[in-house]
């Protein structure tokens, strides 16, 4: 009965949704937040392969930003210095980050912690190749500038509001792209390796090549953000793409919901407007704030905020955010009694091995 | 004149100075229900390991039918097991052998379970069951990322197989419930399904009875008929006699990962190798 109510809702929520997003640059709506929207869009890319990768294949990486970085980039050097077409420019970038990805998929060899820290230091390679600039052509600290914007004939992507459209539709195509992959054989095959390696493999499915696969994917997400952000700011810096980047990417990831495609949006937004909006004004406290909150949000709803409010609506109706703070309230007040109380009801509920 | 599927030769397998399975000849006779049994320790779960090319022997070879699928090259012949402990680590580095991966030898038509049933707990049920028919089916990336028709064609098949495969088992009804929240004898038919939807030959079922209660075992036992019916051999370790009595028409007994008895139920049964392994008597007394 849920998923009929829901769907109905669906009906309403989609249209209603879309007609936001489409309207926030308008002036006389969110004008002023149009750059947030941009940026939340291209975060949004990012978080998505970080998803698939993550949430839906059981992997985990920390040096997503590395991507970014290598798309943004190639993107502006090919574009700035040698005058490619930018289309031409960020499609290169996506190649050239997709073979990065296939030649570091080594390190998918590596599980769980070991993994992380080997992607954590991509992240701080690629990082610091940008910084020391060895080669000349990234240019160093100050990055480099004079790129041009993507246009399409005539019609230049040249003013907030038309990027902010760009931006968001490169960003719903790959959200549906993504979906589409999810729910099919290959989505299937890489939660099957998230489930179990040894149950996949005897069915044969062959994890490291999936692992791989859906690695490089990502990164050819992240790339194409990347890309799109260099010719967005007209600028490419190494501070575009920090190691701290990465983590701030798997906050993203883990609000969103690890295991959901949409989920990436709420998480993109929640993370990028806490940064550029409200954490701006506590300088010296952000990251403490922004612990703060992640560590509430994973006791509360392990499963991300999207998974969170999707349950939430759908087992006690549209009135679910006060009643749960209701509920938490007296849970608090009762204080020792409540948990005295839970203690009990999570040790009968608790299965003997 | 007997069809044999499943063959090995002089197959061992040693960890270290362990030697789990040790020299095995086996011959598995296709469209039977054949059952390894054996105390703990005995190395049955190895000799699963190695048929589905999760280990690979340190000696011996496999046939698939005829063909072989593991194979030691540089070694061949019986030894002695002292030879294996003293040869072991030498061995481990010099010992070259040929190997089908596991993603090829589901292809041919092995399949196993897991004793610890292994599900897919971030799919629902009829997902598990799917991905079973992830090598029946061939589109990639591509087609699955835009929708194109392969896609559509291939998805359809996969999802009317997926259902005959959990009618088949009896969990038709709950093909849309989250796969963990099944109870355990649910589960272990939802991981048979998932096995059955690669289409294999060779069916291998380590410990399914584990855990159930006798009701659930009968319900096992005619499916696991009803498979062998279907044309699969199906071959099963299990620590529950009564099941296996019941059910296999062949019952190899290994001990210390030798093969100490074969036959039919009831000539093992009187085996006096078997029961000194069971019961645990010198051999002084036999």
């Amino acid at each position: 009965m849920s998923r009929k109510i829901l769907s109905q809702w669906r009906l309403l929520l989609i249209p209603v949704v879309i007609t936001f997003m489409a309207l926030v640059p308008f002036d006389w709506f969110l004008g002023q937040y149009k750059y947030l929207g941009t940026v939340i869009g291209l975060s949004t890319i990012v978080t998505v392969g970080l998803c698939l990768f993550m949430g839906y294949t059981g992997q985990v990486s920390l040096g997503q930003a590395a991507f970014y970085g290598i798309g943004m980039y190639f993107s502006a050097v090919l574009s700035s210095v040698h005058g490619l077409n930018p289309w031409l420019a960020m499609l290169i970038a996506a190649c050239v980050t997709g073979l990065v990805a296939l030649l570091l998929g080594i390190i998918l060899r590596l599980k769980g912690n070991y993994l992380a820290m080997a992607t954590l230091a991509v992240g701080f390679v690629v990082w610091k190749i940008a910084v020391i600039d060895d080669m000349g052509c990234t240019g160093g600290p100050d990055g480099i500038r004079g790129i041009p914007y993507l246009s399409i004939g005539s019609f230049e992507f040249d003013s907030q509001f038309k990027r902010y459209y760009l931006v968001w539709g490169f960003c719903l195509a790959i959200l549906l792209i993504s979906q589409s992959i999810v729910n099919s054989r290959i989505g299937r095959a890489l939660r099957a390796v998230h489930g179990s390696e040894e149950a996949a493999e005897s069915l044969g499915i062959n994890v490291f090549r999936f692992k791989l696969k859906i690695f490089v994917v990502s990164a050819v997400y992240a790339s194409i953000a990347g890309s799109l952000f260099a010719h967005h700011q007209l600028h490419a810096s190494p501070g575009y793409f920090e190691p701290i980047d990465s983590v701030y990417l798997v906050i993203m990831a883990v609000i969103g919901g690890l295991a959901s495609i949409w989920g990436a949006i709420f998480g993109a937004g929640a993370v990028e407007i806490l940064r550029n909006e409200i954490l701006i004004h506590y300088d010296k406290w952000n990251m403490v704030i922004l612990g703060l909150i992640l560590m509430v949000i994973l006791i509360l709803m392990p499963e991300g905020l999207f998974v969170a409010l999707k349950t939430g609506y759908q087992q006690e109706g549209v009135f679910f955010i006060p009643r749960r703070i209701w509920r938490l309230a007296r849970s608090l007040y009762s204080g020792i009694k409540g948990f005295h109380r839970r203690k009990i009801a999570g040790s009968l509920q608790g299965e003997p091995d | 004149m007997m069809d044999i599927i499943l063959e090995t030769k002089g197959l061992t397998r040693a960890f270290g100075g362990l030697v789990a399975v040790d020299t095995v000849d086996l011959q598995i006779e296709s469209n039977k229900i054949t059952a390894v049994i054996g105390p703990n320790g005995a190395g049955k779960t190895t000799l699963f390991n190695l048929i589905t090319g999760v280990y690979a022997p340190t000696d011996g070879e496999i046939l698939f039918k005829g063909e072989p699928i593991s194979k030691v090259l540089s070694r061949s012949g019986r030894h002695n097991r002292f030879r294996v402990i003293a040869d072991s680590f030498i061995n481990s580095l010099r010992y070259r052998s040929y190997q089908v991966s596991p993603v090829q030898r589901t292809k041919l038509g092995i399949v196993r379970t897991f004793q610890h049933v292994h599900l897919f707990g971030n799919m629902n049920v009829i997902e598990n069951v799917m991905t079973g028919q992830h090598l029946r089916s061939s589109y990639g990336f591509f087609e699955a990322a835009f929708l194109l028709p392969k896609r559509h064609r291939e998805e359809t098949r996969i999802t009317l197989n997926a259902k005959k495969y959990l009618n088949m088992v009896g969990l038709g009804q709950h093909e849309n419930a989250d796969a963990m929240s099944l109870p355990l004898g649910q589960q272990k038919l939802l991981a048979i399904a998932r096995a059955l939807a690669t289409e294999p030959k060779l069916l291998l079922l380590d410990e399914p009875g584990a855990g159930l209660n006798r009701l659930e075992k009968q319900d096992l036992s005619d499916l696991i008929r009803r498979i062998r019916d279907m044309g699969i051999t199906v071959v099963l370790v299990e620590h529950d006699m009564p099941l296996v009595m019941g059910l296999a028409e062949k019952v190899i007994v290994l001990d210390t990962g030798k093969k100490i008895a074969e036959g039919t139920a009831a000539q093992v049964q009187k085996d006096k190798r078997v029961i000194a392994a069971y019961l645990g008597e010198d051999e002084d007394e036999l």
